[in-house]
């Protein structure tokens, strides 16, 4: 009893840890402008809108996250064998990790804008200055979460993987988490915030994104501000909601039936979710109708 | 609404890219190998050299295979370069068991087999009909295997696998062999596979654009191995003796520094403007 | 997965001379197997098996890629390979956790993890575009979703191809989790076997020591595997699909034999380092 009492602290305290990361890392490709989102960043100066937004394009985040976490828990690995006090370890580990990221970041931005020379975008270092150290700062509070959610599976959960393969599965896992929830909401909620609400860009609209703030210019940082209020706190949920259900569900439930309860605790969780999801799905469709009425429908086939 | 991918002319011709690359990257390798000969640990930075060689080689690569336009993203291709290379990889260390100087060859030789079915596979079997797909997919599994090997044999000393999984640790001051704190038993290579990942597609992929020129993108493949080569200085501390880490360490540093100030001095050159602190230019005369 | 779309050089149909070599790549690589190491037969097979389920399972993953990211198409706003990735590795991770309680229960939670992952993951994504874009769910390629009935024609925002995921695109994307997370289960679980039966003996090592050696082997060839099947996957259905009602779903078969070659070919050479 008192073991899985322990397991469930535990799985709770992973996936706290997991909800910071999950909205950090939102946050931070967000200011960084990284992932898909990204490609209209690059696109607007070929559509004659010239620019001061970071372009991060590192990889997507699901890649660049897995080597994040997995350099921070390799290098976190390596200081603990040299017997390290483990928490330095992990601090040394993130923040050698972050340099990384922040080196990466440099060469991005400086190559992505000096290879759009030929529709004027000039690249400005003050924007260089300013947001890579704020990306560097939200990448540590991601990966060092993360890395150490990943020691206290492994030490206190006793999961068998070495620390830095750990830290590559939930990387990359942290980073299609991130990215599949964040990206929409930076991607047409931010990146196209004069385009009207509730209504999917019109593809001929791309690249016209929003350069101008409500006094002066638009700065990658302003980004943050805005998805951190709702697509970044999404990341977290889901991303923690993942770590959280995975855990409890194997610590609650394994001793049940051989190990055949956590796999069905597993089956109904999803089912739960695949219910939850239909739920909102047609509220949305009672509460927002269709873009076009029935009658409008039917006049447009009379008509033609 | 994607952005066309260009890949800029001239250059090197990419047939002498691979032989430099090929022939520079095994040298390194090789040149780890005294670390046997001499039974000393400094000469574990020949590795990362190596990968560094092999990258600036494999970014050429990428770069013929994604002008053509692959439907996802350039990261893929790194992905999968460095998933059957690290197979490639651990093979060929086994190698060393009928002799330790068959290891690098022989990871050329299997990650070129495999990446040659790889290739075939995506270009033929899936219809992508990419004329240079077999060949690239080819070289970049070589350039995935070497970059891996170079960065083990850097983090590690050697690259013989009697010598990756055995470690020692040392419990109050006294030294205990154990398979745990060895280079593949704790799993090192899952760092040293990403950092190989990043780095082979990140040049291509941050430098691409209308106006992206190749010494621009090779150096940065150079930037790009270096830095890795800093972090896996940094993990050899785990492996190898004081002295040989300072080493490491010191070259990295040297090389990163000196490949990142080039770096800016060419996207300084460029650029269309290099501006601090200034105003949105307006382009097209709206505001 | 970034800025690059480029151009879908994917043609349709099945090349047959390529798809025969293809499955001779298979053939050879079990009968080499067979003959170098026998006891190494079946785990070959499984790994095979694990490749064909991950590029199964990828084809039903619902991914929109860059258009998703402006509610410009449905599907979820990332890379086919990635997304696909952090489902299976999740499975991965459930399914090495519970490796020691048999190869059957392992699967079924490598299965749920990878499940868990996508189910999660498409609520939220649901949720960010209804609750904070104001955007109901739309399929693009079809008018009327196959499951629930619902129809799409007037639910689509002007000029876009459909937005968010509709719930064909939800059940497919938890469906392509699980085959994933089962894939990549079963490549470890088989890889794993192996080297604990053949480290101990080959190496002279103690049952113990090379537990976490066996482990770390099997884990990154199951990654790295995992990855190769993934992409090849990805360049298949040329970055973007809807899931199971996508036109492009049907394209399965050849990547489905071309992951088994891969998979046989890259599995042959991780068996094959014990022998040597």
């Amino acid at each position: 009893m008192e073991e899985i009492l322990f397991g469930i602290g535990i799985s709770a305290l992973a996936g706290a840890l997991a909800t910071v990361a999950g909205a950090a890392e939102d946050t931070e490709s967000d200011i960084g402008s990284q992932g898909d989102p990204n490609s209209q960043v690059q696109l607007a100066p070929q559509m004659g809108y010239v620019h001061r937004i970071y372009n991060k394009a590192i990889s997507g985040e699901p890649p660049a996250y897995g080597l994040w976490v997995a350099l921070a828990a390799g290098i976190a690995w390596a200081l603990m064998a040299i017997q390290y006090n483990a928490i330095l370890a992990l601090i040394i580990g993130s923040a050698v990790a972050v340099f990384v990221q922040g080196v990466y970041a440099t060469t991005a931005y400086l190559g992505r804008t000096a290879s759009l020379a030929k529709f004027e975008q000039p690249v400005y270092i003050d924007i260089l200055k300013s947001v890579t150290t704020v990306t560097m700062a939200h990448a540590f509070v991601a990966v060092f979460t993360t890395v150490t959610m990943c020691f206290l599976i492994i030490e206190a959960l006793g999961h068998p993987f070495p620390l830095p393969l750990m830290g590559l599965v939930w990387g990359i896992a942290l980073g299609a988490a991130g990215s599949a929830t964040g990206n929409p909401f930076y991607g047409k909620e931010r990146q196209y915030q004069n385009y009207p609400f509730g209504a999917g860009l019109p593809i001929s609209a791309s690249g016209d994104i929003v350069r101008y703030a409500e006094a002066g210019q638009r700065s990658s940082l302003d980004n943050g501000w805005f998805t951190s209020k709702g697509a970044g706190p999404a990341s977290g949920i889901c991303f923690g909601l993942i770590v959280f259900f995975e855990l409890w569900r194997t610590i609650l439930f394994e001793p049940f039936a051989a190990g055949w309860g956590a796999v069905i605790a597993g089956a109904v969780i999803i089912i739960v979710f695949m219910v939850i999801d239909r739920m909102v799905e047609t509220w949305a469709r009672k509460t927002y109708g269709p873009y076009t009425t029935a009658e409008a429908v039917t006049e447009e086939e009379a008509t033609a | 609404m994607t952005v066309k991918i260009e890949a800029s002319e001239g250059g090197m011709d990419h047939n002498v890219m691979l032989g430099i690359g090929l022939v520079g990257a095994l040298v390194c390798i090789y040149l780890v190998y005294l670390n046997t000969l001499m039974s000393t640990e400094v000469f574990a930075f020949f590795g990362g050299l190596a990968a560094i060689i092999a990258l600036w080689w494999g970014t050429d690569s990428i770069k013929n295979l994604c002008s053509y336009g692959l439907g996802t993203g350039v990261p893929s291709a790194g992905m999968i370069a460095l998933g059957s290379g690290v197979v490639a990889m651990l093979f060929a260390t086994k190698l060393a068991g009928i002799s330790p100087l068959l290891v690098p060859v022989g990871c050329v030789v299997v990650a070129a087999i495999l990446g040659a079915i790889l290739g075939f596979i995506s270009d033929k079997v899936l219809n992508m009909n990419i004329p240079v797909m077999t060949r690239m997919i080819a070289e970049l599994t070589v350039v995935g295997s070497l970059t891996t090997l170079g960065f083990t044999a850097m983090v590690a000393g050697t690259f013989s696998f009697g010598d990756l999984i055995t470690g020692a640790t040392s419990v109050f001051g006294v030294e205990i062999a154990s398979y745990a704190s060895s280079v593949i038993g704790g799993c090192v290579l899952a760092t040293i596979f990403m950092l190989g990942a990043i780095a082979i597609q990140h040049p291509f992929n941050a430098c691409l654009g209308p106006n992206e020129s190749w010494d621009r993108t090779q150096m940065c493949a150079i930037e790009c191995g270096a830095l890795s080569m800093i972090v896996i200085a940094i993990m050899s501390l785990a492996f190898l003796s004081l002295p040989a880490v300072v080493i490491s360490f010191v070259i990295s540093i040297i090389l990163w520094g000196w490949s990142y100030s080039e770096l800016i001095k060419l996207s300084k050159r460029d650029a269309f403007a290099w501006l601090d602190s200034q105003p949105i230019r307006e382009v097209g005369g709206e505001q | 997965m970034s800025a690059l779309g480029g151009g879908s050089a994917g043609g349709e149909g099945i090349n047959p001379a390529a798809s025969v070599i293809a499955l001779v790549i298979v053939l050879a690589s079990v009968g080499i197997a067979y003959v170098v190491y026998p006891a190494a037969l079946i785990p070959l097979i499984g790994v095979i098996v694990g490749g064909v389920l991950i590029s199964f399972g990828v084809h039903f993953v619902p991914v929109g890629g860059a258009p998703a990211a402006m509610g410009q198409a449905p599907g979820i706003a990332t890379g086919v390979a990635m997304l696909a990735a952090g489902g299976g590795l999740a499975g991965l991770f459930g399914g090495a956790w519970a490796a020691e309680m048999g190869i059957w229960v392992a699967l079924g939670a490598g299965a749920m993890g990878g499940g868990l992952l996508m189910a999660i993951t498409c609520l939220m994504v649901n949720v960010v575009y209804v609750y904070a874009m104001g955007i109901p769910a739309a399929s693009g390629k079809v008018d009327k979703d196959p499951i629930t009935g619902d129809t799409y024609e007037g639910y689509r925002s002007q000029g876009t191809e459909g937005h968010g995921l509709p719930f064909i695109s939800y059940v497919g994307g938890v469906i392509g989790g699980i085959l994933a997370g089962a894939g990549g289960t079963l490549i470890y679980l088989e890889l794993l076997s192996v080297y604990q039966e053949a480290l101990p003996s080959f190496l002279g090592m103690t049952p113990e020591g090379m537990q976490t050696l066996a482990v770390s082997l099997a884990g990154i060839f199951a990654v790295g595997m995992f990855l190769v099947a993934a992409v090849l996957t990805a360049y298949n259905i040329t970055g973007t699909i809807e899931g199971p009602h996508d036109p492009k779903f049907k394209r399965w078969p050849r990547a489905v034999i071309g992951s088994s070659a891969a998979c046989a070919a890259c599995g042959l050479v991780a068996i094959l380092l014990v022998v040597i």
